[in-house]
């Protein structure tokens, strides 16, 4: 006999109302099979068997909310089954609801449950340790738990469904793929966002390509960026004439060396500085609270054959332009070739998209969350300005800084944008 | 380096041990005339007299205690029980005398005394001549057991085993002696629990010994040539001591593990290194560990029947296939 609990089906979850049944006693279920439709706090989700067998009870009516945790249906071989409406597994439910009619010798549900579990717990709404079984290899919990990830989120692929290393580490990778909007043209009509409201995809005279995993994963991380973190923009235009005459040097000096720096790794560079200055930047707004990060990890958006990666240069402000310059060569090569690892995806704090070389004027980019910023550069071009009125050619490159604005505010994204800028048009503070 | 057979190894290594140190000396049924029953003695009775290599009666209780005796009064014997099957015979000498020895009487002697025994199936020997009774032997403090599986571990444990104070039982292997190998030169020694990675490798480690550990190797190999999966082989060649340390860093880099072993499952090698694992690795295991082993029956003659019993190289490559995880490591 399994039980099939509330799961907590995001990160915020407390609880969930069964809005409907699709499946009912006596019926025949299977692993995976869709056994209900839940609301939660955020959207309606489905629940999906873990176990296979006949669905013996449904504990918890359509309507009725209940904590994450609780037993809302009992899975058997059949010999079990009971009537819809006989409760016989105690249920707690909010004020307003029918009460229970449990025994008053049962203990709460909370203490009987099974015996492994995931390291998942809430203390909210009186629910204690309520919590939830979820199969893992030691490995994978281990992995999850260095890298910040939530089990429930992560599907198993081991047998029975065991969650394993494999699993943590595609999660990882898709969780690192950056939704940076221009970089890379996204079919996003193949993403059913709110189906009511997108017109059909007409078929005829068109090729339908199924996603791969990672194209997905861009499609709803972009989505789900786009449609919970309220975007704003701020540009500005940057003299980069010292800085080409700077780099021009260097790769002169480091000939040698076999080391070449890019524009791109003295805008990391000067990111990562004014980072520094500007902490909330490099920060991440989560449950109601801004998390400041104390390292600087700058991901960098890399355009691949079947989508986008974005690996990261970690601690880019403890680090010399040499280092920065290598790391982001071996970086680049390795996402080409597809060969970056879980690691070198993981962890970034604040991302630059570069379209400097496709002769792009101007552009916006998607926030990778959990960051509250993002970085897209646009071209530099020979432009006339005025100097002292008279029309001098320089080269000026546009850049536009998207922000989360629950945690970013324009004047602190605007004071960032132009420390980045005074430290581009003074180039040799990027080397002290 | 020259390629040597395990069988002339184990010959050259006795030769030396016996002219290196005069107390060395060999007992054994049928090691002199008639040159042991797999010649590892061949020429020795020649070279050094019937005083250092003697004929016993068949009576193995009789002679190891003779050797524990021996041992006791300061000579080196380097026993040689025909197969390992016979040894049951001398259990009481080996568990009762030879290991506890030193312990009881207050350090005041120990027994530098070493059991050569082949063991092994796949010879149609049937049910009796054919076991691997390790197990039994690690399971005792106060012995030592080694089980090599190339000539040049044989070389370097062999001396060991007969420099060594302690009783030690070394474990041949029937369908190893003809394995050549290369052989180092000089007079090296391999230090008792240290185990060895014969091959490294980032998708799972196959962890065996003696022969088994021979095939983990082949078959690794062959996965690396078909560009199939990196598997990581370590030959844990000492039994008791266990060089645990190898093992759990093996598996904390792979996560995944398969004992390899020609005994049988149940209360055998691999159920000790499973318990190791999971004591000194449980965090970093990604899947249940396995143990491909022989079928739990006495050995049958009949060769369709051996070959289905003993467990090799396709059982082994079955398990590696059915273990392996779904990403490749680079």
């Amino acid at each position: 006999m399994a039980e099939v609990n509330m799961p907590r089906l995001s990160d915020t979850m407390q609880e969930g109302t069964i809005t409907r049944w699709l499946k009912h006693v006596g019926d025949e279920v299977k692993r995976g099979d869709v056994l209900a439709e839940v609301e939660t706090d955020k959207a309606n989700m489905e629940v999906e068997a873990y176990d296979s067998g006949i669905l013996e009870q449904l504990v918890v009516q359509e309507g009725e909310t209940v904590p994450i945790g609780q037993v809302i249906a009992i899975i058997g071989s059949g010999a079990g089954t009971h009537k819809e409406g006989q409760h016989e597994v105690p249920v707690t439910r909010r004020s307003g609801q029918t009460p229970p009619v449990a025994p008053a010798s049962h203990e709460s549900p909370a203490v009987k449950q099974p015996s492994v579990f995931a390291g998942i717990s809430t203390q909210q709404n009186g629910v204690g340790a309520n919590r939830i079984f979820i199969k893992a290899s030691p490995l994978a919990r281990r992995m999850a738990e260095e890298h910040g990830i939530d089990l429930l989120q992560v599907k198993g692929t081991g047998p029975g469904g065991r969650i394993v290393r494999d699993d943590i580490e595609d999660f990882i990778e898709q969780r690192a793929i950056s939704p940076t909007a221009a970089a890379q043209p996204q079919p996003e009509q193949y993403v059913r966002v709110a189906p009511a409201s997108v017109p059909e995809v007409s078929m005829a005279d068109a090729e339908v390509v199924t996603l791969t995993s990672m194209q997905k994963t861009i499609a709803r991380r972009l989505t789900e960026s786009k449609q919970t973190v309220p975007h704003f923009y701020i540009g500005n235009e940057i003299d980069m004439t010292e800085a080409l005459k700077l780099r021009q040097d260097l790769n002169v000096a480091l000939t040698e060396e076999g080391i070449k720096i890019s524009v791109n790794d003295l805008i990391v560079k000067a990111c990562a500085l004014a980072l520094e200055k500007f902490p909330e930047v490099n920060g991440s707004y989560k449950d109601g609270q801004f998390v400041l990060h104390k390292k600087i990890h700058i991901g960098i958006a890399v355009d691949v054959p079947s989508g986008l990666v974005v690996p990261v240069i970690r601690d880019a402000n403890t680090k010399g332009l040499r280092t920065i310059a290598r790391e982001a060569k071996v970086l680049g090569a390795k996402a080409q070739t597809g060969k970056l690892t879980p690691t070198e995806l993981d962890g970034g704090t604040f991302s630059i998209s570069n379209l400097g070389m496709m002769d792009v004027t101007d552009f916006v980019a998607v926030i990778n969350p959990p960051q509250a910023a993002i970085l897209a550069v646009a071209a530099t071009r020979k432009t006339f300005v005025p100097i002292d009125d008279q029309p001098v050619i320089r080269d000026i490159m546009h850049v536009t800084l998207s922000s989360d604005h629950r945690i970013l505010y324009g004047a602190t994204v605007a004071r960032f944008l132009k420390e980045v800028k005074r430290l581009l048009q003074n180039p040799f503070l990027l080397l002290v | 380096m020259a390629e040597i057979s395990f069988r002339q190894v184990l010959n050259d290594t006795l030769r030396e041990e016996m002219q290196r140190d005069e107390n060395v000396f060999l007992m054994g049924e049928e090691i002199g005339n008639f040159e042991g029953s797999y010649k590892i003695t061949a020429g020795l009775l020649k070279e050094f007299g019937s005083k250092r290599v003697v004929d016993t009666p068949i009576a193995e209780n009789g002679f190891v205690g003779m050797a524990v005796g021996a041992a006791m009064l300061g000579l080196r014997p380097v026993v040689e029980i025909m197969t390992f099957n016979f040894i049951a015979l001398a259990i009481d000498e080996i568990l009762n005398h030879a290991a506890k020895i030193y312990y009881m009487f207050g350090g005041q002697t120990p027994v530098p005394m070493v059991i050569r025994t082949p063991g092994g199936g796949g010879q149609q020997l049937s049910a009796t001549h054919s076991q691997n009774l390790e197990a039994w032997f690690a399971h005792i403090p106060g012995l030592q057991v080694v089980a090599p599986s190339t000539p040049g571990d044989a070389r370097g444990l062999l001396r060991t085993a007969i420099r060594n104070n302690n009783p030690v039982l070394f474990l041949e292997h029937l369908a190893l002696y003809n394995a050549k190998g290369e052989v180092p030169e000089g007079d090296y020694t391999i230090p008792f629990g240290q185990a060895k990675v014969t091959k490294e490798g980032k998708d799972l480690t196959v962890i065996s010994y003696s022969r088994k550990a021979a095939i983990a190797y082949e078959v690794a190999s062959r996965f690396e040539r078909e560009n199939k999966l990196s598997v990581e082989v370590v030959d844990i060649r000492s039994l008791r001591p266990l060089d645990r340390e190898t093992l759990v860093n093996s598996v904390k880099k792979t996560g995944r593990a398969i004992i390899f072993e020609e005994d049988w499952r149940s209360y055998g090698v691999g159920a000790e290194i499973v318990a190791t694992l999971q004591e000194d690795a449980f965090d970093y295991l990604d899947a249940p560990i396995k143990r491909v082993a022989s079928v739990e029956v006495p050995l049958p003659y009949s060769k369709p029947l051996e070959l289905a019993a003993l467990t090799g190289a396709q059982e082994l490559e079955d398990a590696i296939n059915d273990l392996a995880p779904r990403r490749r490591r680079r």
